[in-house]
Parts: structure tokens; C-alpha cells; sequence
């Protein structure tokens, strides 16, 4: 291990605490997603309106309140599904995709947006607005400077409960399909 | 250079390489998710909870993996005085901050001590355990997804798992750990070349949740739950003992413990 201190994590208290302005990391982009969770298969795109009865159910599964977009809902010849969601904490945003089998077992999530900021600028729709569809090649200022950061384990909690709202999804709306 | 993140041992989990190898990363996912099979408190079924079930009725044998936390986790019980301990698991249940998969209210629970090796992967105990890996597993996995990165040939590269981390190869990086006091904020606390740090804190714990760092010493409930603000660092070789000692030092409060010294390790601590 070679560990070089910041000179002024030395005097202790003097250390300097910086705001996470935007710390968006974009890990993968929505094909990648795919080849990730389906290497090899064709997908085709079934965009699915949620009605209101759904969207109740969804919520009450996962008590995530904000409504579920049926836009970019994937489906495989054998039967097996791909989701895309998103999911709003207090501090951040994470865009994940959910990769289903025909026997609805997880087959596997992927990570494609992970957005850390204030509360407040996350829940403003334009603020999120400019991180939609960019990927990790896009010239914007995303994952120029990575930041390895430690600290107290962050909970994936909320992920869960949009896993949950993904699965009873797949239960009402897409098994039969 | 590729960055890839899933959502494993109750937090997200994000690697990043210099090289791009899709295959590498999914082979480094996989060794996570089979550590979190295997130890994991949640599951009825881990290897974990067939330990708590059975161990003091039956002589098990266990995967290398679980035999080397195990291990690692009685050696730095050892050189702590017993201010780590695995045993806890019940004091995590009580609290309703694990599931209760069976009632141990009834037992006289052991330790990580009591774990006896009848064979190198072969374990038997005396009295019944109610052993939680939380506080050892989740650095280990980072160094086994660590040697599964090397092992695929990329030189260099970094295994997050939710703030403790490994970082591996030539090129030094830069290392920021959340201010405890707005853990929207980071400070800056140097670079790290192969090496890995873990940090102990509870500014992510919710206000009606109970403190998950246990005093396995504590004789009742109302005792074994510490409360601290600020956050405890460790800096060591490897991400397992890193993320093991950070429980000894927000314990113990001594960033000159001699059990750190012993695992050449490091501490920071950030005081509020």
C-alpha cells in the first residue's frame, strides 16, 4: 500500500470538504444494458401504457410514489424481458435496468445512471433532463474526473423497492404477453 | 477505460478498469454476487445461515471462500482483544436491522471463538452461533473481485463497493471520503496506490434505526448498540482487514491500536 496524505488531512480538522455538484457516472449505455443482460439475443421494443389500476398496484408493492414509464420495456423471443426504470431518492437518481426470465426470476441489474447531487436538483425534471440519453462517449463534462469515493456504506434500498414495482409489473402486465 | 455498477451486497458495487474487458468485469460481478450467496444474512439459504442453523449440532464443511473469512475473522478477533467479533449477529436481529430466521432467545450464543477447524474446510462449534459477516464480507468480495480483475489480465483498475474500496496497479488515484457532517460534501484525503480503505459511519443510518456497530462485550441490549459521529477510516493492504478494523477503531476510539499496527494499517478518524 502506498498511501500519499493530502497535506492537510494531517492537521485533522483542517481539511477541506467540497460539495458533490452533479456527480453524474454514467456506467453504461442502454445497449450495453441489453449485451450485458441478454449477450446474444435479439430484443424488441414493446412500449407498454400503464393504466391507473397498475400503477396503484406498482405503487403499493413498492410505495414509490411517482408513476412507472412504460416506454422502454424490452421483450426476447423466449419469453424473457427487459426494463428500464428509475429510481428518486433524497440525494440521488439511479436509472437501472432490470433483466427478467421467462419464468420471471432476475436474471441480473444493471447500473446505467448514477446521479448524486442535492435533493432539490434532482427532483427538477430539467435539471435530470440534460443526463438523459447521453452516454459514456458524449463530450459533456461526465465521468471526467472519477471520483473513488469512500465512505459509510450507501444503501441500495430504493433500487429494491423499484425492483419490486418491476416484478409485480412483469406479474400483472408482461408474463402473459 | 470502462465503468461498470450493480447493485450487490446491499449497495452498489462499481468497478472501474483502464482496460476494456467486458468479460473481466462480468467475471469480477459473478465472484460478488457468489460471495453474497454464500454469506449473506438475508438468505435463508446462504452458506451463512446454514452455519447459524446447524453448527452446533453438526460438523460442516464449508466453501475456501467462507473458511478464509471465517479465519481472518478469528485472527483479527485475536489481536483485538475480542473487540471484533462476528457473533452479533442476534444483538442485528433484535434491533430489527436483520431478519429473524429462528428464535435464539432461548440459547446461550457463542462467538467467532468458539468456530473450531476439524478439518481446513470443516467447522464445528460447542455452543450455537448467530454469526453476521457484514462487518468482514463486503471488503473481502472487493478484494476477491480484485483478484479476478488481475487474474483476467487488467493491470489496473478500482472495486467500490458503497465506500469501501481497493484500489489496484500503477497508477495512483486520487481518494475522497464523505464528510460525515454533509456526506454530500467529500474530502480530499491524498492518493492510494494499491491499497484499500473502509470507512465506518452512521450519517447514512435513518434517525429511528438503531446503531449497527455492536459491542460484542455489552451484557444487554440497551448497551451494545455505540453511537458516534464522525467516521472511522481504516487504510490497510487489503479491502477485508480495511473494512474489519474500522469496527475496531470506532470501538476501541485509539487510531494507535496495536492491533492496526499489527495489520499495517492506518486510521483517520473525522471528528465532528
Amino acid at each position: 500500500m502506498n498511501w500519499k496524505p493530502n497535506p492537510l488531512s494531517i492537521l485533522g480538522l483542517a481539511m477541506v470538504s467540497t460539495p458533490i455538484i452533479a456527480q453524474a457516472k454514467i456506467y453504461v449505455s442502454v445497449e450495453q444494458a441489453q449485451k450485458i443482460l441478454f449477450p446474444n439475443k435479439q430484443l424488441t421494443k414493446v412500449p407498454l401504457l400503464i393504466t391507473d389500476d397498475l400503477q396503484e398496484r406498482m405503487r403499493a408493492a413498492s410505495s414509490i410514489r411517482y408513476p412507472f414509464q412504460g416506454e422502454r420495456i424490452w421483450k426476447a423471443a423466449d419469453g424473457s424481458w427487459l426494463i428500464i426504470d428509475e429510481v428518486v431518492g433524497k440525494h440521488e437518481m439511479i436509472t437501472y435496468a432490470l433483466g427478467i426470465a421467462p419464468n420471471g426470476s432476475i436474471l441480473g441489474i444493471e447500473i446505467l445512471e448514477y446521479v448524486e447531487s442535492y435533493g432539490y436538483e434532482v427532483a427538477e425534471a430539467h435539471w435530470r433532463q440534460q443526463f438523459t440519453g447521453k452516454t459514456v462517449k458524449d463530450p459533456i463534462k461526465l465521468n471526467q474526473d472519477i471520483q473513488n469515493i469512500g465512505g459509510a456504506t450507501l444503501s441500495c434500498k430504493h433500487l429494491t423497492d423499484g425492483v419490486k414495482r418491476v416484478l409485480v409489473l412483469h406479474d400483472f402486465a408482461l408474463k402473459e404477453k | 477505460m470502462m465503468m461498470r455498477c450493480q447493485a450487490l451486497l446491499g449497495t452498489f458495487v462499481e468497478i472501474s478498469t483502464d482496460q476494456d474487458d467486458s468479460q473481466a468485469l462480468d467475471n469480477a460481478f459473478a465472484v460478488v454476487k457468489q460471495i453474497q450467496g454464500l454469506m449473506c444474512f438475508h438468505y435463508p439459504l446462504s452458506e451463512l445461515s446454514q452455519i447459524n442453523r446447524w453448527v452446533h449440532q453438526v460438523a460442516l464443511k464449508i466453501h475456501p471462500w467462507t473458511t478464509q473469512v471465517l479465519r481472518i475473522a478469528q485472527e483479527i478477533h485475536k489481536q483485538s482483544d475480542g473487540l471484533f467479533n462476528c457473533g452479533i449477529g442476534h444483538r442485528l436481529v433484535s434491533a430489527g436491522l436483520l431478519p429473524r430466521h429462528m428464535n435464539l432467545s432461548k440459547y446461550q450464543l457463542g462467538g467467532i471463538e468458539d468456530i473450531h477447524f476439524l478439518d481446513s474446510e470443516i467447522i464445528s462449534s460447542p455452543k450455537p452461533l448467530c454469526l453476521d459477516l457484514g462487518g468482514i464480507a463486503k471488503g473481502f468480495a472487493v478484494d476477491k473481485a480484485v483478484e479476478s480483475l488481475i487474474a483476467d489480465g487488467i493491470e489496473s483498475g478500482c472495486v467500490n463497493a458503497g465506500g469501501d474500496l481497493r484500489v489496484f496497479g500503477q497508477s495512483p488515484r486520487s481518494i475522497q471520503i464523505r464528510n460525515p457532517i454533509a456526506p454530500m460534501e467529500l474530502i480530499d484525503i491524498g492518493s492510494l496506490q494499491n491499497g484499500a480503505i473502509a470507512t465506518s459511519g452512521l450519517y447514512f443510518t435513518n434517525r429511528d434505526q438503531q446503531s449497527y456497530i455492536i459491542n460484542p462485550f455489552a451484557q444487554d441490549e440497551c448497551e451494545a448498540h455505540i453511537n458516534f459521529s464522525g467516521s472511522y477510516s481504516i487504510l490497510a493492504n487489503e479491502c477485508v482487514y480495511a473494512d474489519a478494523l474500522t469496527k475496531v477503531l470506532a470501538l476501541s476510539s485509539m487510531r494507535d491500536h496495536p492491533c492496526l499496527n499489527h495489520f499495517s494499517a492506518q486510521a483517520i478518524r473525522i471528528a465532528i
